[in-house]
């Protein structure tokens, strides 16, 4: 870091200097301001007036008023955050204790480790065909197995039951999204030094008690990181809960971006759908603060 | 230490049994997840690889059979659109590789060498853009889109899909080149080379291994995407792979077999990318997040 700080100055100095500095910094310049600034800022102008693309009226918070006290919206606002903290939840416990496994000396673990990259790198709609198809209620292998072995006597449509779609939708996302815990705790784990566990064990320490004072500890960073930037992705998800239940039963699986697309696609209700994103918006950017107190990313860059 | 914590009264639980036991629960995690993530990719496959007719031989799934054909792939090139899908998967893909990656280089290589006031914030605009809504960035896109004429083109999808493949590309690349000394720039121009020059013989050369990362990473955000092209296209010729196979979803008279063979195709192209990528697409995750 000292390094780049001390010969800036003279990479900094001159005309083509400054030149390519444009040349390189105008590009992205230009890419936030036209498909990041102008959108955001015509999202929150849109959501100050009813009918914007009509006959648009300045209504102040009027829409932000109708979206906050309609009695729907803490009940989507609930199946984002069900949805958001559950599949995060899993996919951590499922990713810890497959990445500790791997990280053992056992037969077949590079195998294991490529196996779990396939599921990350399947496109959304791959994995909403297979999960269709294995909780399928005619042919479905869940239902197979079930009624088989006696537990329910008729077979279940999983993804329009109320009470069981969320959970197939959450078990769906967790198959495909485990991985990315996965990968991030197992180059923690291989960061960890063999010396503390020699050391550990020379002491005499039972594997939960190493794994409660070195592994743990030494996982804490990570663990946060998962829960906080998986759990945000995971509250913005469209795709799989679109393509599994359209938000229903009963508006069930209804999240928050699941309103917007269809307030804005289906209903054509700009005002509305805009004031949500506003309200979404507010909700990352609180996030966003947190996650940039706590984890300090932006540390990184060097001046 | 140990003899007082563990095991129940009196530490019964020998350190050897502990060991053995954990022994076991590992196999067995193994075992369990290996199937929880095989057995569908397995349906997948062999369902794809049946004719309807020994597909539902038995009215149930026949799941282990010796009667494959390709008949399922032969119908959806003879019967569906999924040739032209695939097309414009192709061609789409090709796009955001091509504009995400270039705008990582150039601005990566701008923001790790040059230092200006504001970088702080500029990395956390990155960064919070990354965790952003596509969908809450994708309804005023469609308006914008719509009133430039451009809705319903692949241009559109291109940079709407860019949108949110270029901030975690950008990231990625600033810290590729933060990592490569300066020195190597310098001595190129002490011995009389151009800015220009060392540029392209210098440093894109050293930064070969992040910029693969980040045209993998755009690669399988676009080859991925559902939300965006969802919303920006509505002309059905458009549809990339993703939006197109699902429409299949409704359409009774394609069944499983087909649906699975689309779901095959689909999975070719990543699947390729990790088994010959897999390093770089390692680095992806281990320098994005650590």
């Amino acid at each position: 870091m000292g390094a780049v700080r001390e010969r800036a100055p003279a990479l900094v100095s001159g005309n083509s200097t400054r030149l390519l500095l444009l040349f390189a910094l105008l590009p992205l310049g230009a890419f936030f301001t036209v498909l990041w600034f102008g959108p955001m800022f015509y999202t929150l102008v849109m959501s100050f007036f009813t009918d914007p693309l009509g006959s648009a009226q300045f209504t102040g918070f009027g829409n932000y008023l109708d979206v906050l006290t309609g009695d729907t919206f803490p009940f989507y606002l609930w199946n984002s955050v069900l949805f958001a903290v559950s599949t995060t939840v899993l996919s951590l416990v499922v990713g810890l204790g497959f990445s500790l496994v791997v990280n053992e000396q056992l037969r077949g673990r590079q195998g294991l480790r490529t196996l779990m990259i396939v599921p990350y790198l399947l496109p959304t709609v791959v994995v909403v065909f297979l999960w269709t198809l294995m909780l399928d209620q005619n042919l479905g292998l869940l239902n197979q197995a079930l009624v088989e072995m006696g537990i329910i006597s008729s077979p279940i449509a999983f993804f329009s039951t109320p009470g069981l779609a969320m959970p197939s939708v959450i078990t769906a996302s967790v198959w495909k999204w485990g991985s990315f815990a996965f990968f991030i705790i197992l180059a923690n784990l291989q960061a960890i030094p063999d010396a503390y566990y020699e050391r550990a064990q020379v002491q005499g320490a039972s594997p939960w008690q190493q794994f409660r004072d070195i592994t743990f500890p030494n996982l804490r960073g990570a663990i946060l990181l998962i829960l906080l930037v998986r759990g945000i992705w995971m509250f913005n998800k469209f795709d799989i809960i679109w393509l599994t239940t359209r938000g229903g039963p009963i508006n069930l699986t209804t999240t928050l971006p699941i309103r917007v697309y269809d307030l804005a696609i289906r209903s054509g209700a700009f005002g509305s759908a805009t004031a949500l994103s506003g309200i979404m918006f507010a909700i990352l950017a609180v996030t966003g603060v947190l996650y940039f107190t706590v984890m300090e990313p932006e540390a990184e860059v060097k001046d | 230490m140990f003899e007082n914590r563990t095991g129940g009264p009196g530490g019964l639980v020998s350190s050897r049994t502990q060991r053995r036991v954990r022994r076991v629960a590992l196999y067995l995690t193994a075992l369990i997840v290996t199937a929880f993530i095989v057995t569908p990719l397995y349906v997948m496959i062999i369902v794809s690889l049946q004719s309807p007719e020994t597909l539902f031989s038995g009215g149930e799934l026949t799941l282990f059979s010796t009667e494959l054909s390709l008949s399922n792939f032969r119908t959806l090139v003879t019967e569906t659109a999924t040739p032209r899908y695939l097309l414009n998967s192709f061609i789409i893909t090709a796009g955001v590789v091509l504009v995400s990656t270039v705008l990582a280089v150039v601005s990566g290589y701008g923001l790790a060498r040059f230092s200006f006031r504001g970088k702080t914030t500029t990395a956390r605009l990155i960064l919070f853009s990354y965790m952003f809504s596509p969908i809450v960035l994708a309804i005023p896109l469609y308006i914008i889109f719509f009133n430039l004429g451009l809705l319903n083109s692949h241009l559109a999808a291109i940079f709407s899909i860019s949108a949110i493949a270029a901030p975690f590309s950008i990231w990625l690349m600033w810290q590729y080149f933060q990592n490569i000394p300066v020195t190597y720039e310098e001595s190129a121009w002490t011995s009389g080379a151009t800015r220009w020059r060392t540029i392209r013989d210098v440093v894109l050369p050293l930064a070969r291994p992040g910029y693969v990362s980040v045209a993998i990473f755009a690669f399988s955000v676009a080859w991925n995407d559902y939300t965006m092209v969802k919303i920006v296209l509505s002309e059905q010729a458009l549809y990339p792979i993703t939006l197109g196979s699902s429409l299949f979803l409704d359409q009774l008279n394609i069944g499983w077999g087909e649906q699975m063979a689309a779901a095959v195709v689909m999975s070719i192209p990543p699947f390729l990318v990790a088994l010959f990528l897999q390093n770089y697409l390692l680095q992806g995750f281990n320098l994005g997040h650590e």
